[in-house]
């Protein structure tokens, strides 16, 4: 079942086309990630499905229902805030416990309630405090738990995580997945930290400029990114983008004469001096055995040891080229190395379309 | 700035306390001054302190024998009272819907320049159509007539500095308390007017004080007990034929003396950092 449409939904401010037609289905329990740079909608967004803001045109569905004009507070969603919005004069208790007091749920059944959020988000010691006395990640568990003990039918957090110190932010982002685990929840979630939408989510959209670019599961981002800008997008370190060209049915990487083998179907249908894109993550590449294919020369420049890996800034010809290895590989700067990669590993996309072959 | 010479430190105390010194300096003399005889005021050489307090004026003020000084000073007294008061509540009930709405709504912030605009204008250029409305109101010479003048005065200024603070409280907030559930009257009672609270405090002190001290306005449409407010009065006691200096003196201190209560008693509201802790760290 469906628990949130979004239907060719858009939004001008003024001249400016913010979100130019979004299409989603989520079903229940899904969590949904929007990751994007800054500026390409995702708030915008999130608060059309809130109701703070209103689409130009389409529709959004929660639950099958329209909402499009019905206010915020009737639409059965709760929304964290990137700023958590908590209420600096009351107490820890009654922020949390607004928006039953609001919806005249008696007193002692309110108190029940917030308890059990309190429990949950291991907050029940503070409960008499204001937020003024909390820490950032006491804020933001506090606003967890006022969109918690409503009970919604769908969670909106937008950016939840990021005003807290990294540590901190992977502790929260653990205790997220937790916490949806544990309630099934449908969650509509806005980040711009690819770790993040790739550890939380069921399915992320990457947006741009107002735009879904893909729509899949995370695993399925990682591994067939279906344009150049989610490949670049996601992955860390990002992923090699050589600009090559068809020659002969094989990929040419411009300025060298590096070439590597292109599968049957990609050089079938290439054409000739057709402009290519070659993506190869850091991580799929290796340092090549004697005879090892496919593989290719590169100058290796500097070499960082980061703890788990031990991280190669190269050049293949004119282009530079990453490459992240095991810490005990034996390397050093100065030196001219072959790497290879498996063909399962390489990228293809065309350069005019940006699309994947 | 951590070490600094000897020489600096007392440089600095010297320079505060001379600006201490200045701007009490003419409140202490005029204390010293409503204590005075009137031997010890003519004295030549000046007498700094007297030699007898004498507390004889301010009895003399503050007395409710009819057609005494006393009673025009007591009736004016209240009279200030009455249209500082009415002008500063009435002020606050039209800023604080307007400055909301100017703040929560930008494109309209226009209409508040507008109004603001016509602060500009001197008060001496208002005073002849002032004076024709109230006439024609029949509320020349009435407490009243005087305070609607104060409001229109008051108004835009306490719009304008609530909406600054208006401005310094997260919309965001109120969208959380919206969705929340709760309706526009409950986030205004519950959320944005508490936090507001201290920059409302500034506004009604302010406002109160502009109209307490107002004097062009009161002396022109005001000319008997009936309305006369405290400035007109001690401008009476000036304007007769021998000045006591010491009376004026002593109707200066009682006259300040209000505000500065009101001042003492909003203090705790005054003091912010209520609004602080709600977002981010
Ligand atoms: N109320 C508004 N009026 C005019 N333009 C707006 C308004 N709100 C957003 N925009 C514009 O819409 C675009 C998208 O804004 P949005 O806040 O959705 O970005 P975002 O993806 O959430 O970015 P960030 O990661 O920085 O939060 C921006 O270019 C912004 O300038
Ligand atoms: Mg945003």
């Amino acid at each position: 079942m469906s628990a949130l449409d979004i239907i060719g939904v858009r939004k001008r401010y003024g001249t400016v086309d913010t979100l130019k037609g979004i299409d989603l289905s989520l079903d229940s329990g899904e969590f949904l990630v929007l990751l994007g740079p800054s500026g390409c909608g995702k708030s915008t967004l999130l608060n059309i499905i809130a109701g703070l803001a209103e689409p130009t045109g389409g529709d959004v569905r929660i639950d099958d229902r329209s909402v499009v004009g019905v206010h915020p507070k009737d639409r059965d969603i709760a929304m964290v805030f990137q700023s958590y919005a908590l209420y600096p004069n009351m107490s820890v208790e009654r922020n949390i416990g607004f928006g039953l007091e609001m919806r005249k749920v008696p007193a002692a059944e309110r108190a029940e309630a917030v308890k059990t959020a309190a429990k949950i988000l291991q907050i029940e010691n503070l409960l008499e405090r204001r937020p003024s006395e909390l820490s950032g990640g006491q804020r933001q568990r506090v606003a967890i738990g006022r969109a918690l003990v409503r009970n919604p039918q769908v969670f909106l957090f937008d950016e939840p995580l990021s005003n807290l110190d990294a540590k901190l932010r992977m502790e929260m982002r653990t205790e997220l997945k937790r916490l949806h685990q544990m309630l099934g929840t449908t969650v509509v979630y806005v980040t711009h930290d690819q770790i993040e939408a790739m550890t939380l989510a069921t399915r992320i959209a990457v947006m741009r400029n107002g735009q879904i670019e893909q729509l899949a599961t995370p695993a399925e981002i990682y591994e067939r990114p279906t344009t150049l800008y989610v490949a670049g997008f996601v992955g860390s370190p990002s992923m090699n983008m050589l600009d090559a060209h068809i020659a002969d049915g094989v990929a040419r990487i411009d300025s060298s004469d590096v070439v590597i083998p292109l599968p049957y179907e990609t050089s079938a249908k290439g054409r000739p001096d057709q402009k290519l894109v070659l993506g190869i993550r850091p991580e799929s590449l290796r340092l090549a055995s004697d005879g090892e294919a496919p593989a290719f020369e590169a100058n290796v420049e500097v070499v960082e040891l980061t703890g788990p890996e031990l991280v190669i800034s190269a050049t293949v010809g004119q282009q530079r080229i990453t490459a992240s290895l095991s810490p005990k590989s034996d390397i050093q700067a100065g030196t001219r190395r072959r790497f290879a990669l498996d063909a399962d590993a390489l990228h293809i996309f065309d350069k005019e379309t940006e699309k994947r072959l | 700035m951590e070490r600094r010479s000897l020489t600096a430190t007392i440089f600095i105390h010297a320079f505060a306390l001379l600006l201490a010194a200045v701007i009490v300096a003419p409140v202490i003399w005029l204390f010293v001054m409503s204590i005075s005889s009137t031997a010890d005021l003519t004295a030549k050489p000046l007498h700094w302190w007297p030699e007898t307090v004498d507390l004889s004026r301010y009895t003399r003020l503050l007395t409710a024998v009819a057609n005494t000084e006393g009673a025009a000073f007591v009736a004016a007294l209240f009279n200030s009272l009455r249209v500082a008061g009415m002008a500063t509540i009435a002020a606050l009930l039209v800023a604080i819907p307007s400055a909301w709405a100017v703040s929560r709504t930008p494109t309209v912030g226009w209409s508040l320049y507008a109004v603001i605009a016509t602060y500009m204008l001197p008060p001496v250029a208002l005073a002849v159509p002032l004076y024709m409305a109230l006439a024609a109101l029949g509320l020349l010479n009435t407490v009243y007539g005087l305070a609607l003048v104060y409001l229109t005065i008051l108004a835009p200024f306490t719009t304008w500095l609530l909406k600054s603070g208006f401005d310094s409280i997260p919309r965001e907030i109120e969208s959380a308390a919206m969705m929340d559930g709760a309706r526009l009257d409950q986030i205004l009672r519950l959320i944005t007017l508490p936090l507001a609270a201290p920059v409302m405090a500034t506004a009604a002190l302010f406002a109160f004080l502009l109209a307490w001290d107002e004097f062009f306005y009161a002396l022109l449409f005001t000319s008997d007990l009936r309305a006369k407010t405290l400035t007109v009065a001690i401008a009476d006691l000036a304007g007769g034929r021998v000045s006591d200096y010491g009376l004026i003196a002593t109707a200066g201190v009682l006259a300040a003396l209000p505000p500065v209560l009101i001042g003492l008693f909003m203090q705790r509201a005054l003091i912010s950092g209520l609004t602080q802790g709600g977002v981010k760290g």
